[in-house]
């Protein structure tokens, strides 16, 4: 029934642009033109539409930015997250000054210099000083910005890790597991051959490494504390993000990588800042599969008392393996 | 190149012809039944996002198993969908249907040869495209679905059936429908560099060459040169895949199976994709900014600015395109000192792309604007390049990637400066050169219809995303109400698949106007636009050979509009120089 | 107009070989990332390929003395049909290679197979899909020698198949030397 309806509804379509098409010729041969010679008036038309529609789009730009401000990311919960943010607002703050001078200088000219059958066009094939000047102006600016960039990245990627607590992050299709390293805040040896049902990830229990470590289904951060986060991949490549930390890390079966920093809020702080469903999620964003919108494992950021008390109430790997034989 | 005229049956003339017009009208059919097929592809999985979980009535479309008994679709389709538009829309539309059509229609035309260097290879370019074409549709109704890894296909989700149905025979013959495209690609891209390199008319100097020559000169030099790493990267995906070795593959457990694969390297995949990804981005991109310059210069009535700069920054674009691939591997782990030097490339391609946008800005300044439907689409292209390539400044800068790498932030950016640029510049083309093509004109007001209706539409769709990208939100999801951080998008994805679908439903306008023309349009005269270009000297007949008699003698710059002094406001670039006149 | 022709074809040849040249860079440079990563097994190259590397350089040479002598209208056809003999013997030469490296343990694929060995195979194997064209195109060239089809004015396909040639022979050098000092 529907379908008939569709195609019904395609027809009458089809029947309505002949008949628009098929007028709009008549018309033009009873006033005896062209049908597709640009009149001054065609002009008229389409150059108040781009300064209407164009106007428009710009409108409709600055709304969205007032309407969704409140739906973005909320600003950094971590130390290079800030410096991440305040790159972020120079150079929004930059190429925005550029859109909203070269959009609108766009549609004023194409509608300012609009067609008309008297007029005739100005002869201008180049202007050196023109051309070096807009050339060199960006690159001096696009200059500025590199530094800006490259020196945020330097001290994001490169924090100081003497002091960072381990966890491990392992991503498999289509859920998170995390590994504490324990007291001596070493990682045991891993090898994707020793992963049975219960040693899901692989470690090794000769290692003297692995006897404190704790498998745990979501991770516990000190806030203020730094933490290095190492991930591995079990069967294709996960991406390890945390937006709200501006972390973000490929996990790559075969590969190890690794991404340090340090929360600078706690989850009640965020809870009352942000509402009160507010958690700071691992999400995976490097497709993986088909439950790839679905894999996610929570991250709590508490302060030292909190995590200590939760930390004790966790199993050690070695003793979880023995009791569940 | 001979001109004594053969006879032409049905078969020599429409199927296997190799007469350059011909085959560039055959890429151009082909592209626009892919561009049909890969936009109901994004109005399908657009509804899934707008009502997750729901059915639909575009999902009668869909090959049966990929519904669930709720008449929902299933995740895995839904990036089947996905995987498919993007390859789609990246090589046959934009590559093959926009270079193919015009690279095969105007480096003859505009260059004044007969045909291309060799017609044989052009048309075996055409067969390898169509056998592609022809494999990569048959692969959506293989059991398993089509390829549903990403139209970047990384390994292991591309090399493991284990891990998602489309990886199974669907990713086979995707593999076999890139090579064959690539070879097609490449053999067409041989042609048109050797042909503007040797068949240039008397006194067609390259510096007297039209624009888009130049830019479709240099996007076959990125092709011929990147696409061949393609195919080693893909050749070593297809031993992994069908042979056991372990290119790509490494400590693999799906599905509780270990494999042997021990010692592969999935970043390997990335780098050399990316070597050709990159460069990719400007095959598409440049052949549009050719066209757009041409179009924008012919309409304004005005030379277009800048020709030598405009030159040297398509040169300068092409040559940094093989040196930022990187910038796609911020977050691979990849060595914070090789992340500054691609940020520090990266960056840079923004010197010539606003060298470029200034040299638009100052044609159109004090011009004598037509506004053919053309016209239009070549400033939605400037518009479009500008809103998009704006934010390439935030995801070239490898600290800011960290957040917005893979979120909607960069779906919104590629699809405004990539797609945009790239559709309404083939837009731009077909309005422009349907003359040329078929003799009759095109109905000028439902252009005008079609560019507004797209216009909006399209700006409706894409500039919503860069704040779903800015709220966390990463690409390729079925739905994001698993995230309850996510709720608040909903209002969002509901505008954009309203956009979507409406513009959708607005290139009909286009089918309609483009069949319609074909057999109902007025005839068109020698040179509708006034155009200097050597094209516009050929006879409406469109012949065998192109020029009746000798070839046009090339005197002059393909940009003589409004030359002080004329009485015309444009010399064709045929006409001789005047006692005295310089040439610009 | 046919010498314009002529330098076009031959200047496709030239841009197609630039697109191999470049498709052999991607494999060669995916192998110096890879050995560069570790777990990399070394090994010795078998003789046969040392064999192989001569007889395609003595093609080539071959090749070389017969277009200099069309140019004079001599008889070419021994020559010729060395070359494409020799061209058979390399590609026999190559598969014995593979088989010596079998017999070393050196598989393409499977549980005992290193991603170095399956490179040189990759490689190898790469090249002589390529060197199949080029036999084809001796194959033409030998019998349009045969029914006289060239002679000192005309011989644009003799010349194309050798610029191909020599283009594969020195191809193999540099995958040779590649792969035996990389």
């Amino acid at each position: 029934m529907t379908n008939t309806l569709i195609i019904l509804v395609a027809i009458l379509i089809i029947a309505a642009l002949v008949q628009i098409t098929r007028v709009s010729e008549l018309l033009s041969e009873i006033k005896k033109q062209d049908p597709n010679k640009v009149t001054d008036s065609n002009n008229k038309t389409q150059g108040i539409l781009f300064l209407v529609v164009g106007g428009a789009f710009l409108i409709f730009v600055v709304w969205q930015m007032i309407t969704w401000n409140h739906l973005l990311l909320p600003p950094a919960s971590s130390l290079h997250g800030q410096e991440i943010d305040a790159l972020m607002k120079v150079s929004m703050g930059l190429i925005l000054i550029v859109f909203f001078a070269l959009t609108p200088l766009l549609f004023y000219f194409t509608y300012k210099y609009r067609g008309n059958k008297n007029n005739k066009a100005y002869f201008f094939a180049h202007n050196n000083k023109l051309e070096v000047i807009w050339t060199v102006i960006p690159t001096i600016i696009l200059t500025c910005l590199i530094v800006y960039g490259l020196r945020t990245w330097e001290r994001s990627m490169n924090p100081d890790l003497s002091q960072a607590k381990i966890i491990e992050v392992y991503a498999e299709q289509f859920k998170w597991t995390a590994r504490e390293s324990g007291t001596d805040n070493k990682l045991g040896k891993a090898n994707f051959k020793l992963v049975t049902d219960r040693n899901a990830l692989g470690v090794d229990m000769n290692d003297v490494n692995s006897k404190d470590d704790k498998v745990i289904r979501e991770v516990h951060l000190v806030v203020d504390k730094p933490v290095l986060l190492k991930f591995r991949a079990k069967d294709v490549i996960h991406s390890a993000f945390l937006p709200h930390f501006r972390v973000q890390m490929n996990c790559v079966p075969g590969l190890s990588t690794q991404f340090a920093f340090t929360p600078t809020q706690t989850t009640a702080e965020m809870k009352e800042q942000e509402g009160d469903d507010f958690e700071f999620v691992l999400l995976c964003n490097k497709i993986c599969g088909a439950a790839h919108y679905n894999m996610q494992m929570s991250f709590i950021v508490e302060t030292q008392e909190e995590y200590d008390a939760w930390i004790a109430s966790q199993k050690v790997l070695s003793e979880k393996l023995l009791t569940q034989k | 190149m001979s001109e004594h005229h053969h006879k032409e049956t049905f078969i020599t003339k429409y199927i296997f012809s190799q007469d350059h017009k011909m085959i560039a009208k055959q890429f151009l059919i082909t592209g626009m039944f892919m561009a049909i097929i890969g936009m109901l592809m994004s109005a399908i999985f657009r509804v899934q996002l707008a009502n997750p979980g729901e059915s639909s009535i575009l999902y009668n479309l869909l090959p049966g198993d990929w519904i669930n008994e709720a008449g929902a679709l299933n995740p895995d389709k839904y990036l089947a969908l996905v995987t498919m538009h993007g390859t789609i829309l990246v090589f046959w539309v934009l590559t093959a249907g926009l270079s193919g059509t015009f690279a095969n229609f105007l480096i003859p035309l505009q260059i004044g040869a007969r045909d291309m260097a060799s017609g044989f290879i052009n048309m075996l370019s055409y067969w390898f495209f169509f056998i592609a074409t022809v494999i990569l549709i048959s692969s959506i109704y293989v059991q398993g679905g089509p390829a549903s890894g990403g139209w970047t296909i990384y390994p292991p989700l591309s090399a493991l059936p284990q891990a998602i149905p489309g990886s199974g025979t669907g990713m086979t013959l995707w593999l076999i429908s890139i090579t064959l495209f690539v070879v097609g690609s490449l053999l067409g891209g041989l042609n048109y560099i050797v042909t503007i390199l040797n068949l240039r008319t008397i006194g067609m100097s390259m510096k007297r060459l039209p624009l888009t020559v130049w830019a479709l000169l240099i996007t076959a030099i990125l092709g011929v040169l990147s696409f061949p790493v393609l195919l080693s990267c893909g050749l070593l995906l297809i031993f992994d895949r069908s042979f056991g070795t372990s290119f790509y593959l490494s400590d693999i457990i799906i599905n509780g199976e270990m494999l042997h694969n021990v010692g592969g390297s999935p970043i390997l995949f990335e780098h050399l994709f990316w070597f050709l990804g990159h460069p990719e981005v400007y095959i598409i991109l440049l052949p549009a900014l050719g066209i757009v310059s041409e179009v924008i210069a012919v309409n304004s009535r005005k030379p277009i600015f800048g020709y030598k700069a405009m030159v040297g920054a398509l040169l300068l674009i092409a040559f940094l395109s093989f040196i930022v691939w990187g910038h796609h591997m911020f977050m691979t782990g990849m060595n914070p000192f090789l992340g500054s030097v691609f940020t520090f490339t990266t960056l840079l391609i923004a010197i010539p792309s606003a060298v470029k946008v200034f040299n638009y800005l100052a044609t159109l300044w004090r011009a004598n604007i037509r506004f053919t439907p053309a016209m239009l689409f070549a400033i939605g292209t400037v518009s479009a390049f500008i809103t998009g390539g704006l934010t390439g400044l935030i995801l070239g800068d490898s600290a800011l990637d960290i957040n917005v790498h893979d979120t909607y932030f960069v779906v919104g950016h590629f699809h405004i400066v990539m797609g945009l640029s790239a559709i309404y510049g083939m837009f731009a083309g077909v309005y422009h050169w349907f003359p040329k093509m078929y003799g009759r004109m095109m109905n000028k007001n439902l252009g005008y219809l079609h560019f507004w209706g797209t216009f909006i539409c399209a700006y409706g769709v894409f500039f919503p995303m860069h704040f779903l990208g800015l709220a966390g939100l990463p690409r390729r999801y079925y739905t994001n109400s698993a995230f309850p951080m996510f709720d608040g998008l909903s209002d969002i994805n509901s505008i954009i698949t309203f956009f979507a679908l409406t513009g959708a439903i607005i290139q009909a306008i286009f089918i309609f106007n483009f069949i319609y023309s074909l057999f109902k349009g007025p005839r068109a005269t020698k040179n509708p636009w006034e155009s200097t270009t050597l094209e516009w000297t050929t006879p409406v007949e469109r012949i065998h050979g192109n020029w009746p008699g000798d070839l046009p003698v090339v005197t002059r710059w393909a940009y003589d509009y409004s030359k002080p002094g004329a009485s015309a406001d444009f010399i064709p670039q045929d006409v001789p120089l005047k006692e005295g006149e310089e040439e610009h | 107009m046919n010498t314009a022709k002529n330098k076009a074809l031959k200047q496709l040849l030239w841009v197609g070989m630039g697109s191999i040249a470049m498709f052999f860079a991607g494999l060669t440079s995916a192998y110096i990332v890879r050995k560069a990563e570790g777990n990399w097994v070394d090994f010795i190259l078998p003789e046969w390929f040392v064999y192989s590397t001569i007889v395609i350089v003595i093609s080539s040479l071959l090749l070389i003395i017969a277009t200099q002598r069309i140019k004079k209208n001599k008889e070419i056809f021994a020559l010729i049909l060395s070359v494409f003999l020799l061209g058979g013997l390399f590609t026999y030469l190559q598969i014995n290679g593979w088989k010596e490296l079998t017999s070393m343990g050196v598989y393409l694929t499977g549980a005992g197979s290193n991603v170095a060995g399956s490179f040189l195979y990759v490689l190898t194997l790469s090249h002589l899909v390529h060197l199949a064209g080029g036999l084809i195109a001796l194959f033409v060239a030998a019998i349009h020698v045969k029914t006289k089809k060239y002679n000192s004015e005309s011989f644009l396909g003799l010349e194309i198949t050798a610029i191909y040639w020599h283009f594969l022979s020195i191809l193999w050098l540099y995958l040779f030397f590649f792969l035996k000092y990389l």
